[in-house]
């Protein structure tokens, strides 16, 4: 009898739960159900001041819409990817959201972002032909466009006219021309002992390389890559690839870079330029140093001069270009209305950043920052040189190893043996692509 | 009602609390640990097949080995460390508030700007402490640039911040009653007798707790050495790499099941412990 | 004897109190350096050899950090957030620990591993599956995640409890079982207030974890209204813009503030010590 009792009891409870599931589930089913969609979200990772700036796009494209559709912002201060995930998995998948060009690959393959290849080729507002193709190179995959880039942030070579002269070396061409070997050795007159203005004796170096540039900066200057076009074949460890890795190795044996471990003392790699301890730096063209320099005492101030990257052993020069894109969540595959909101906003962010990643528009980036017009002659080559790596799932993978055990062991360790350690990374890479689905 | 009735009512909110928020989450994470879950993509059901590919990765091993080697070291050096602080701390000094406080100041900041700032106290150029070593003619280490000392910056950041147990201490401290002390003086015991024949003894309880929690700490230490790394791969602790393998290279399938042995490390580490804890914990009084 | 014993107590004094000054610096240290790097201006925060205080003090780093975040009403999300989680919190989890420690029942051993268990699986793998169910629940935009777990204790201080209430002498508790006083009674009327030095420490501890929880909060709260004080300082560094590093300093400043308060005004509660209270043991 107990039993029966108990087992009843258990029934009950067991109803009782399933009741409440059931009305969970339908809570949740209606509010969910279906009905024109008005309202997008815009996941990005602005935030502080750079968000008052997103903010203002969007409130503005939300008056032009006059009532049509509203587009809202979730701004994600902090581990972007981590919130990003985690409402993808939970099905609340942002409208549109910024994607940094090393995760577009995985996020296609894996579906969760739309292929807006027909739409942006049968745009009359923004076409493919009018990207940068080394900028629209990285929202691509396996020939197919899965988003639109907002911003193009090649390298350039930034130079300290000052210390040029003080050294008396000739500064490099506006234009560009220069080889690695030029650049080593300019680099190397640059490396001396140097004063400061108290008199202090200090080592001042010619250039800097701590981790960054990528590594690709250097792979590609021997002709080289990481990953073939075609997503598939690794070109790591290739005669090309391991040239590049020698032009690094042989930076790093010059003495004309600060050792590794000090870098860090300065905060970062940026700072050295700005206090003048090093003479050339390859930063983005949107690096701001022109502001700050205008910001600093009079007698700390330097003149500034640009150059662009120098050509590698494959007789081009490659720029190394880091671009993020606004993606379509999957869901919204099919909605002309979204395509056509995203394709607005990504035109207003080509007058807010520099720069804008489509060609004829140079003349923006003194209207967004003045002080840059000195570098007017360099920054349109180096758009040109723009180049992306050939980004594929396993990307983060493959470049965690390539930090970890090459890159970062190199910086440590100016002898260290990259050769070997490149095939086993290689050998690495082709087991991880070997098993995409 | 019976006195074991009531005392399982005493823990029932636990319980209940426990049923609500956590018992799916767990299961999810049993299921997921079986998958290739890749958290924005559809997930398959793959058996044991993570675990295998674990225990066949060499940079588990690696990481396991830089975790526990940490584990071992700075568990018992934390513990001594507060300890100490606590009894130095113990007693009714002027100011001794403000002093108190300011031991405790380390355990107050986020494991962020505790990151930010050892970037800084040990950079190897500049830094407060080769600036410090350097005052005595000495030469300091690369410290997180130099392999071989990426284990001792940790631990050096885990002793400046073992000041998180002071306060249960002086509590504990404070509790014990005055009598015992008393009766060891009429005895003619020293202030080593004391300490180890009463003081330790009554603490043992408190001692316990922080072994379990300092245990499950250090096998999840994440914050700093996910901001600050180390030289190569001896900064990867196993929190980082299952970190890394989730949110940077999206294995949450592979993540979980890392997550899965790191539990049965730490419970197996507890259980060991517990079992032990007849021998030398203080009994507790029922 | 005596005379000599008093010198003792004075050479131990003069030990300790250089002990206190020497450990007082290695503690501040890091603060010291906040705090002057909050004074800076830009081209005084990263130099060599380092600069241990600004030319000049300079105010400028904390109203740029007020301007770019609200850091007072970020401060209140934060205490609000706190304020209604830690008497619950605290409450139970005494509660829950006075079960574990003074009643014997079947299965209670089964139970507290559990317990420990559950903090033993990293959160980051159990996040999203959490995450998964507040949004079934429709609750995931909104402090209730934050806040209502916490009024089903939390394993942590129900352990810390487990074993500060087992060094407790149970006389008191049993004279008043005598008196015909229930169990509920004598947790409410006897250990409560006798372990508030216990019970406020843990209430330190569950501030603390809401005021530098950063990434609870950041998946939870999506409105800027609602930030916390850690997701605005996470507003000074972004992956397009660049780390303001005198307003972040100049705003953890100010976000460190209160923290001191509450630890400088509690402090001598909490190792204010079952003694003192005048019962004996």
């Amino acid at each position: 009898m107990r039993g029966g009792i108990s087992l009843k009891r258990k029934a009950a409870r067991r109803g009782i739960w399933l009741v409440l599931l059931v009305g969970l589930v339908l809570f949740a089913g209606c509010t969910g159900a279906k009905k024109e969609k008005t309202t997008y979200t815009f996941a990005t990772w602005a935030a502080g001041e750079e968000l008052k700036e997103f903010s203002a796009i969007i409130d503005k494209v939300n008056r032009e819409a006059a009532g049509q559709y509203q587009v809202e912002v979730l701004s994600i201060p902090s581990d972007y990817y981590v919130k990003l995930a985690t409402y993808i998995a939970a099905k609340k998948t942002p409208d549109f959201f910024w994607l940094t060009q090393e995760l577009i690959a995985k996020y296609a393959e894996l579906g969760a972002i739309a292929d807006l290849t027909e739409m942006f080729k049968g745009s009359q507002v923004l076409t493919p032909d009018q990207y940068y193709p080394g900028v629209l190179r990285s929202a691509t995959y396996n020939g197919r466009c899965y988003g639109l880039p907002w911003i193009a942030n090649p390298l350039m070579v930034y130079y300290n006219k000052d210390l040029f002269d003080a050294a008396g070396v000739p500064y490099p061409p506006a234009t560009g021309g220069w080889t690695w070997d030029e650049f080593i050795a300019t680099a190397k007159a640059l490396t001396r002992k140097a004063q400061d203005r108290h008199g202090n004796t200090y080592q001042q170096y010619g250039y800097i390389v701590d981790g960054w540039p990528n590594i690709e900066t250097f792979i590609w200057a021997g002709g080289g890559d990481i990953i073939a076009e075609n997503g598939v074949d690794v070109l790591l460890d290739s005669e090309e690839s391991l040239q590049g890795l020698g032009i690094l190795q042989k930076i790093l044996k010059s003495g004309i870079t600060p050792p590794y471990r000090e870098v860090g003392s300065l905060g970062s790699n940026n700072v050295w330029f700005e206090k003048q301890r090093v003479a050339m730096f390859m930063g983005g063209i949107q690096d701001n140093f022109e502001v700050k320099i205008a910001k600093m005492p009079a007698d700390e101030q330097f003149r500034i001069g640009y150059a662009p990257m120098p050509v590698g052993l494959d007789g081009k020069a490659h720029a190394f270009n880091w671009t993020a894109s606004t993606v379509l969540s999957s869901k919204l595959a099919k909605s002309k209305q979204a395509y056509e909101i995203m394709e607005k906003i990504t035109l207003e962010f080509f007058k807010w950043k520099i720069a804008s990643p489509i060609s004829g528009e140079v003349g923006r980036i003194v209207e967004i920052a003045p002080m840059k017009a000195a570098a007017l002659e360099t920054i349109p080559i180096c758009l040109n040189q723009a180049r992306s790596a050939n980004y594929v799932p396993e990307w983060n993978e493959i470049n965690h190893h390539l930090w970890l055990k090459l890159y970062n062991a190199m910086l440590n360790d100016p002898d260290f043996d990259y050769e070997s350690q490149v095939r086993a990374i290689a050998a690495e890479a082709r087991a991880l692509i070997a098993n995409r689905k | 009602m019976k006195k074991s009735q009531i005392g399982f009512l005493f823990i029932l909110p636990w319980v209940i609390g426990f049923i609500i928020f956590t018992v799916f989450p767990i299961i999810a994470a049993l299921y997921i640990a079986m998958t290739d879950w890749s958290i924005i993509g559809q997930a398959s059901f793959i058996g044991f097949q993570n675990f295998r590919a674990i225990f066949a990765d060499p940079t588990f091993y690696k990481a396991l080995l830089v975790t526990g080697r940490y584990a071992i070291l700075a568990i018992p050096l934390t513990i001594i460390t507060a300890l100490l602080v606590a009894l130095g701390v113990n007693n009714d000094y002027k100011g001794i508030g403000i002093f108190r406080t300011i031991f405790y100041m380390p355990s107050i900041v986020s494991g962020v700007a505790v990151a930010i700032v050892f970037k800084w106290i040990l950079d190897p150029t500049y830094g407060v402490l080769n600036s410090l070593l350097r005052l005595f003619g000495l030469t300091g280490p690369d410290w997180l640039y130099d392999p071989a000392w990426v284990l001792p910056s940790y631990l050096i950041m885990a002793i400046w911040g073992a000041s998180g147990g002071l306060y249960i201490y002086l509590a504990a401290l404070r509790d014990i009653p005055r009598e015992l002390y008393e009766g060891a003086t009429i005895d003619g015991a020293g202030w080593l007798q004391k300490i180890r024949y009463i003081t330790l003894p009554m603490l043992t309880p408190i001692l316990f707790y922080n072994l379990v929690m300092g245990i499950i700490s250090a096998f999840r230490k994440f914050t700093d050495a996910y901001i600050l790394g180390g030289a190569g791969e001896e900064g990867v602790f196993y929190m980082v790499y299952l970190y890394q393998q989730a949110f940077s290279f999206y294995k949450m399938g592979y993540a979980t099941a890392l997550a899965w042995i790191l539990f049965v490390i730490i419970l197996g580490l507890t259980l060991v412990v517990n079992y032990t804890k007849k021998y030398w914990v203080y009994a507790e009084r029922k | 004897m005596r005379l000599r014993g008093k010198k003792d107590d004075t050479v131990r004094k003069v030990l300790l109190y250089l002990f206190y000054l020497l450990g007082s610096c290695l503690m501040l240290l890091p603060f010291f350096w906040m705090i002057s790097t909050a004074f800076k201006p830009d081209a005084e925060i990263f130099t060599v050899p380092i600069k241990w205080l600004p030319s000049s003090f300079h105010g400028q780093n904390f109203k740029k950090a007020f301007q770019v975040i609200p850091i007072c009403k970020y401060m209140l999300n934060t205490v609000y957030i706190a304020v209604l989680k830690i008497g619950g919190e605290v409450f139970v989890s005494a509660l829950v620990a006075y079960g574990f420690a003074r009643f014997d029942f079947k299965g209670k051993n089964l139970f507290f591993l559990i317990l420990l268990a559950t903090m033993m699986l990293p959160y980051e793998v159990t996040m999203i599956p959490t995450f998964i169910m507040w949004t079934y629940l429709g609750l995931s935009d909104s402090y209730v995640p934050l806040i209502l777990p916490a009024y089903f204790g939390a394993a942590s201080f129900i352990f810390f409890l487990r074993m500060y209430f087992s060094t407790l002498p149970v006389e008191m508790e049993e004279s008043m079982v005598m008196d015909g006083a229930s169990y509920f009674q004598i947790f409410y009327k006897l250990i409560l207030p006798l372990t508030k030095p216990a019970l406020l420490t843990i209430g330190l501890w569950a501030f603390l974890g809401t005021w530098n929880d950063l990434l609870g909060q950041l998946i939870y709260i999506n409105d800027p209204a609602k930030y916390t004080i850690q997701l605005g300082l996470a507003s000074f560094s972004s992956m397009t813009g660049e780390t303001l590093w005198g307003p972040l300093m100049a705003a953890s400043s100010v976000g460190l503030l209160p923290v001191v308060f509450l630890l400088l005004f509690a402090q001598k509660y909490f190792v204010e010590g079952i003694k003192m209270t005048g019962i004996k043991g």
